[in-house]
């Protein structure tokens, strides 16, 4: 990320996935809950606390059990307009 | 009231123990929220608290957003204020519980002296070296003023003076540790909040166990790892009875699939200890002579010992064990839990079964325990309300104008 150029929500719920379970880019779009071992019920904290926090919300209860995938993540933070870039 | 000395003890987070800020603040103040909220984002940033489940979860209750959540649910009782200095003495079996004690009792508003277990548990370090970083930070300061968090041997000088210098003590640790701190001299204002021995359960309903989708049962598995296996069934919120509501057998099937699920869970586990096994083949030995209500035992290899009792008799939680060892029982309604539910009574998991339920008939029937009942997985989670306290509330005072 270059200077004055800040990150879009795609990069920043991107990056999220990234440093708490540690998964390469590539392989994000179709990433799924319990498809790599860093996404476990542990990692699933890491990621739901990175994923307040960036995007500064309170995920509702059910909303975090239902995080399910890399693309169910998007449906539910867009209940938060937290909207993804085309 | 004597001001707090500096005593021989190992002082592993703040300064000197008579420096300490004793000058109270509201209840979920801005500072502390800050505080545990960068604590919650410094542990959660180390890679190297992914093994310690526990230590994740502590990290994940002080996350922002739920103090936030927190801080609304309390909504603005402005006239509270923390009662002043909280001694905590906290257990030796359940790592993390010093550090939650520790969270609350800066959200209730005090300041806090905790007496951490000697068994020097690589939780314990990884929070503290994260406290001492935050405590350098601009900002936070004030809270860090009200931290500290100390070492010493059993040594009742150091508790008694310790005692005396407290508006609170938040007691862990079981009923001998109980009873006899209660024999040391305390402020007289002293408010004490003791965390005796306790006993949990759980409670499935076949028919739900059988109707839940292949994930829901993998799951219910994980939930249960977690609550029992993560400390070794060591904690109080920890079930150690497992009690079935259905038709005899329907139960039988369900037994099936959800220990069959728990066994594979944790055959993917690193290896339990040898000696865990022992403990629960001589402690099996042990009940099959002293209690008659056993009618067969259930193994499954050294991981879980189950076994069947006839009927719930009053009493049976002293025969709880540990590693994995379960008593089971089959009943036609939950009713039947007051058969043996008492004052020791704390927590109750549930699947399939309305937490509603369970609250109701403690309350309408007057039970005088119970005072927790959550789904399977949420055993472990200690909050703010715990063992039929409102802590936030116990350990702050109202300042009336009526």
């Amino acid at each position: 990320m270059q200077k004055g150029n800040p990150m879009t929500n795609r990069e920043k719920y991107a990056a999220a996935f990234q440093t708490t379970l540690m998964v390469e880019e590539a392989k994000l779009s179709n990433l799924k809950y319990q498809d790599v071992s860093t996404w476990d019920s542990v990692g699933h904290m890491a990621l739901i606390a990175a994923l307040e926090a960036t995007f500064g919300i309170e995920l509702h209860i059910d909303d975090i059990i239902d995080f399910s995938s890399y693309a169910a993540g998007q449906a539910i933070l867009a209940k938060y307009s937290i909207r993804m870039e085309d | 009231m004597k001001c707090v000395s500096d005593l021989p003890v190992e002082v592993l987070v703040g300064g000197r123990l008579s420096e300490i800020e004793a000058k109270p603040m509201q209840p979920y103040s801005y500072e502390a929220v800050a505080f545990l909220a960068e604590l919650s984002q410094g542990l959660l940033a180390n890679p190297a608290i992914r093994t310690y489940p526990d230590l994740v979860g502590f990290a994940y209750w002080c996350r922002k957003a739920n103090l936030q959540r927190l801080a609304r649910d309390w909504k603005s009782q402005r006239q509270r204020i923390g009662r002043g200095i909280a001694f905590h003495i906290a257990p030796g079996n359940v790592p993390v519980n010093f550090a939650f004690s520790l969270g609350i009792g800066l959200l209730a508003g005090n300041a806090n002296i905790v007496r951490v277990s000697g068994k020097r548990h690589p939780q314990t370090s990884l929070i503290c070296a994260e406290i001492d970083r935050i405590a350098k930070q601009l900002g936070h300061e004030r809270v860090a003023s009200m931290i500290r968090v100390i070492l010493y041997p059993h040594d009742d000088a150091i508790t008694a003076a310790l005692s005396e210098s407290c508006h609170a003590r938040i007691l862990w640790g079981g009923d001998t540790t109980i009873a006899h701190l209660r024999t040391l001299p305390v402020s007289p204002r002293c408010v004490d909040v003791v965390f005796a021995d306790r006993y949990s359960l759980c409670v499935m309903d076949a028919s739900a166990v059988l109707a839940a989708e292949k994930e829901a049962v993998e799951a219910l598995a994980a939930g249960f790892y977690n609550d029992v296996f993560v400390l070794d069934q060591n904690a109080c919120s920890s079930p150690y009875l497992v009690l079935w509501r259905g038709d005899a057998a329907e139960v039988d099937r369900a037994m099936l699939r959800f220990w069959g699920a728990v066994e594979h869970l944790l055959l993917s586990k690193p290896p339990s200890p040898v000696m865990h096994g022992l403990d629960k083949y001589a402690h099996l030995c042990r009940i099959s002579v002293l209690l008659d209500s056993c009618v067969s035992v259930t193994r499954h290899q050294n991981l879980i010992y189950r076994v069947r009792l006839r009927e719930l008799s009053s009493g049976i939680e002293h025969y709880k064990g540990r590693y994995g060892f379960f008593f089971e029982a089959v009943v036609k309604s939950v009713e039947s839990l007051k058969t043996i539910v008492g004052e020791r009574y704390q927590t109750v998991t549930c699947f399939g079964v309305d937490p509603e339920e369970i609250i109701s008939l403690v309350v309408n029937m007057g039970w005088t325990g119970i005072d927790r009942v959550v789904p399977v997985g949420k055993a472990l989670d200690i909050g703010v309300v715990w063992d039929g306290y409102n802590l936030i509330e116990t350990l702050s005072r109202t300042v009336a104008d009526c």
